[in-house]
């Protein structure tokens, strides 16, 4: 089994958003949530550079780790998913992810955040493969149709890579390679402890 | 775009002047990206504003609005005094360059950072990174031709890759990136109110050949106009169409006011002037707009009569060949059924041509199928019949989807199928493909390439200017295309020069006999690009000759204002120590129409308009942006209209990020009330506002005019509605990069 990693390659980002409305449309994602989103540094400045983030399916998930209810599950791929069902709406996920992955429908002092939302690498749910009920809570699960995530496959300049980690690692080294010059594998240290050289 | 984005994987040094694709072709950027990665090519961006695509550069030049021609001409001053041109390529291929050396010599280091602001070694980095990394591209956008000197910086900015020997050459390329889907096609086919389809002018001689084409009598095609010489006359540009609303009857060089407007898939907001462009729509008697929104043009003017929306689908609900960027013809099929009522445009101005009594002439070769829409293969076939000038008569709709079927044949950077039954064509078969499709040209991927034979899509510079001027020859002296039997420049083929040549024997009877139809009695002055049975181009081409010729492409060009490009301050500057040294164009008339220039920037209005005002682009929204502002994805990504100001200005007018501001225009006592985003894209004494928006007047809400429903999500104040006069003199492309106006905390 592939273990699937995000790469996002921040000398071909351009900051298009393609990747953020890709996974919008595909799963229709509400209005105030994003699954993904961009991150600029220095802005409208030299050294200017842009990163598409999302839930990047830590190896040991802290997010899992700090669950009350055990609502995290971790497929044969390596994705992190979660069920809805289980899910209190506490957010202590939020505090634990070091990428903001988690998102809430509802943000208030008091009482539920309503169920956590977050990249499901299009990999869907706990619920039965492709059905509507899965579909309803979690979107597409296109992994299981043997298709990769939109965002990337959507992404303008091929900066932002899903699939097997070993093949985006290696896609990723010929580039820098290339260059003669890398700015690093965006978050992978801390995504992915292990085989993180990229 | 004599190359295209694949090409550009071949560029050893790649410039962007007056673009931002980061935001407005975000694909075109993989391959400029990988191109920069690949060859370690220096990307080297020109522009006042630090975009997106700014960001990736190697090397971000800041210019002033409105200095392109100063800039190109400082580059060259470099390139002249170290002897970086190509000089043997200058000999072989280049009309004029001596005139434009007399012009660069005024640009020295002082006076370009005196006039454009780039520092000398600057220029100086930049011209030797461009002259020292062949082939380079060079790549523009609007920021370069929406200026009142749109055309003249159009021109320098081809000059230097002429003079640098980048054009005709893998890598290299003069490359415009057009925008929406079809806009290419667009502009060949006509839109461009100075000629018929596919530049043959507005002559009896080009009329003549597209009645012929359309198969009506060119007498019945006269008698639809006026006078014969408003068939040759040119048009009203869309920048435009209120002038010849407004203007008093005896400026107008037609018999009347302008009384009725369609909107054809023209937002209305993506040009300046819009207070008077809103009177102008007040005043028709009747307005149309033909749109799958109803835009701002339905939105703006306050009338209550004679207003009709008429829905047109969009490309995925309709099918038919798209021209893209590179020339490239793609066939699209209809991916959904047209929602709602929608229609596609070519059943509407079928409808329409019946309402008006000339549907049969009109679609007189073009079957009719079932629901009244005109067959689009037919219409396909058409375009191949008569637009032989430009080559885009071999792309028949049998060979298209032949190629949208073999796609993955096609080698990603050279356009060349490799294997296949397409094997040896060109993706999308870009134009020139010349001939009949019977003669399987495989089209162009570079323009004026002589490395390649014709008939493999090989050329050379046109001779459409004649063969000498004042003694001087400006056809080509000793380049040719491979393999062709005239070893010099020539002159464009006609059936009379083929009898010279002793070729005309290799016509076939069919192909004579057309010829001489055409012809009358004078056979031997037909030409290449009239004669509809391709006989001269086929013959030509089997002895490796350019049908169109062969000559010097122009560095000075005759016949238009200004021949060497000179710089002119725009027609509002706050630099008015330069006014007099360069003046605007003197006012004169055009298309129908009086021109103004210097006579507006006599006028000193930096007083009170003391900031220059430059718009463009946004990624999230399209053109007038109606359609992607009622897209939910988009809408939610960017919210509000704003005005990017220098954090050193909004300091001194005490404006805080995110605040409200009143930007205020020079003329009509225009304004827009939007949000400040304090940011260093923009330099000091500069503001940029994207254009996309609309559905805002001067601070007041327009929601409520919208048809029920069919509101954007997203409304805002339009850029235009604070822009102001310009028009370049040959085409009459409006000023929307280089205004002034007056920003105020509101
Ligand atoms: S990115 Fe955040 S949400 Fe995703 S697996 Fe890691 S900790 Fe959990
Ligand atoms: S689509 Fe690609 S280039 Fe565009 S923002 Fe996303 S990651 Fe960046």
């Amino acid at each position: 089994m592939a273990r699937m990693k995000f790469l996002c390659d921040s000398e071909r980002c351009v900051e298009c958003n393609a990747c953020v409305t890709a996974c919008k449309n595909e799963h229709e994602v509400p209005w105030g949530i994003n699954r993904r989103r961009v991150v600029t540094l220095n802005d409208g400045q030299k050294g200017e550079r842009s990163i598409s983030m999302a839930c990047m399916h830590c190896e040991d998930a802290p997010c899992m780790a700090v669950c009350p209810v055990d609502c995290f599950y971790k497929t044969d791929d390596g994705v992190v998913l979660h069920s809805k069902d289980l899910c209190i709406g506490c957010g202590y996920c939020f505090y634990a992810c070091p990428f903001g992955a988690p998102q809430y429908p509802q943000v208030g002092n008091f009482g539920s955040r309503g169920k956590m939302d977050k990249c499901t690498f299009c990999a869907g749910g706990p619920e039965a493969d492709n059905t509507k009920e899965e579909y309803a809570k979690y979107g597409a699960n296109r992994l299981a149709e043997g298709k990769l995530p939109l965002c990337a496959e959507m992404c303008s300049t091929k900066a932002l890579l899903a699939g097997d980690g070993d093949v985006i690692a290696d896609i990723y080294k010929q580039r820098v390679a290339r260059r003669g010059y890398g700015s690093g594998a965006w978050g992978w240290a801390t995504a992915y402890k292990t085989g993180s050289s990229a | 775009m004599t190359n295209s984005y694949n090409d550009i994987h071949n560029s050893k040094a790649i410039m962007i002047m007056g673009g931002n694709p980061a935001e407005a072709h975000p694909v075109s950027m993989q391959h400029v990206l990988r191109g920069k990665e690949q060859n370690k090519a220096p990307l080297i961006v020109v522009d006042p504003r630090f975009t997106r695509t700014a960001a990736h550069a190697t090397e971000y030049v800041r210019i002033r609005p409105g200095t392109d021609i100063p800039f190109m001409w400082g580059l060259l001053w470099h390139i002249f005094e170290n002897g970086w041109e190509d000089k043997e390529y200058i000999r072989q291929r280049v009309y004029g360059m001596d005139e434009i050396r007399a012009e660069v010599k005024k640009w020295n280091p002082q006076e370009v950072e005196r006039v454009v602001g780039v520092p000398g070694e600057q220029m100086k980095r930049v011209a030797e990174l461009m002259a020292k990394n062949r082939p380079g591209t060079l790549i523009w956008c609007m920021g370069v031709t929406q200026h009142s000197m749109g055309t003249a910086n159009v021109r320098a900015l081809s000059v230097f890759q002429l003079a640098l020997g980048n054009i005709g050459v893998e890598g290299g390329g003069a490359n415009i990136f057009r925008g929406h889907c079809n806009v290419q096609g667009c502009t060949d086919l006509g839109l461009d109110v100075t000629t018929l389809p596919a530049y043959y002018g507005l002559t009896e001689g080009a009329w003549r050949h597209w009645s012929r084409v359309w198969d009506v009598d060119y007498a019945w095609m006269q008698s639809r106009f006026e006078s014969k010489k408003m068939m040759e006359t040119k048009g009203i540009p869309s920048t435009r169409w209120f002038d010849a609303v407004l203007v008093d009857k005896k400026d107008l060089e037609q018999n009347d006011n302008v009384k009725a407007m369609f909107f054809w898939g023209h937002g209305g907001n993506t040009v300046p002037r819009m207070p008077e462009m809103r009177t102008g729509m007040e005043k028709v008697e009747l307005l149309v707009v033909v749109d799958p929104h109803p835009t701002t043009a339905a939105a703006l003017p306050d009338r209550k009569d004679g207003t009709y929306l008429l829905p047109a689908c969009t490309q995925l609900e309709t099918r038919g060949s798209r021209t893209a960027s590179n020339r490239s013809l793609q066939w699209g099929d209809q991916i959904v059924k047209p929602v709602f009522e929608s229609k596609p445009d070519h059943w509407i101005l079928y409808k329409l041509a019946k309402k008006l009594g000339f549907e049969k002439e009109m679609f007189k070769n073009i079957k009719i199928d079932e629901g009244d829409e005109p067959n689009v293969e037919d219409i396909l076939r058409e375009i191949n019949r008569g637009t032989i000038s430009i080559g885009y008569s071999g792309q028949s709709p049998e060979r298209l989807k032949e190629h949208m079927k073999h796609q993955a044949d096609f080698d990603i950077v050279s356009l060349r199928a490799t294997k296949g039954p397409l094997k040896g064509e060109f993706y999308g078969l870009p134009w020139p493909c010349w001939g009949t499709p019977e003669m399987k040209h495989p089209g162009t991927h570079v323009l004026y390439n002589t490395h390649l034979p014709v008939k493999d899509g090989g050329g050379a510079f046109r001779a459409r200017f004649g063969v000498e001027r004042n003694g001087v020859s400006l056809l080509a002296d000793g380049s040719y295309p491979k393999d062709s039997e005239i070893k010099d420049g020539h002159p464009e083929f006609t059936y009379g020069l083929l009898k010279k040549m002793g070729w005309d024997k290799e016509l076939t009877d069919a192909e004579r006999a057309t010829i001489e139809r055409i012809g009358g009695n004078n056979p031997d002055g037909v030409g290449w690009a009239i004669d509809l049975s391709c006989g001269i181009i086929r013959v030509t081409m089997a002895h490796g000759v350019q049908a169109m010729g062969n000559a010097k492409a122009r560095a000075v060009a005759f016949g238009l204002p200004d021949p060497v490009p000179v710089h002119r301050e725009p027609i509002y500057t706050p630099r008015r120590d330069l006014v007099e040294k360069y003046p605007a164009m003197a006012d004169r008339r055009d298309y129908r129409l009086p021109h103004l220039g210097k006579s507006i920037q006599d006028k000193d209005f930096s007083k009170d308009f003391p900031m220059i005002l430059t718009t463009g682009r946004l990624v999230e929204y399209e053109g007038g942006g109606e359609e992607t502002r009622s897209n939910k994805w988009l809408a939610e990504l960017q919210q509000s209209m704003f005005v990017e100001i220098n954090p050193a200005d909004a300091s001194r007018l005490g404006i805080k990020d995110g605040q409200d501001v009143w930007v205020h225009g020079p003329e009509n006592k225009a304004k827009a009330r939007v949000k400040a985003l304090v940011t260093q894209r923009v330099g000091q004494g500069v503001v940029f506002m994207p254009f996309h928006f609309s559905g805002f007047w001067q601070g007041v809400d327009q929601r409520a005019k919208y048809p029920p429903g069919a509101d954007p999500i997203v409304l805002g104040e339009s850029a235009n509605g604070v822009t102001s006069y310009g028009y370049d003199p040959v085409t009459h492309m409006h000023e929307n990069k280089a205004t002034l106006c007056r920003v105020e905390a509101a």
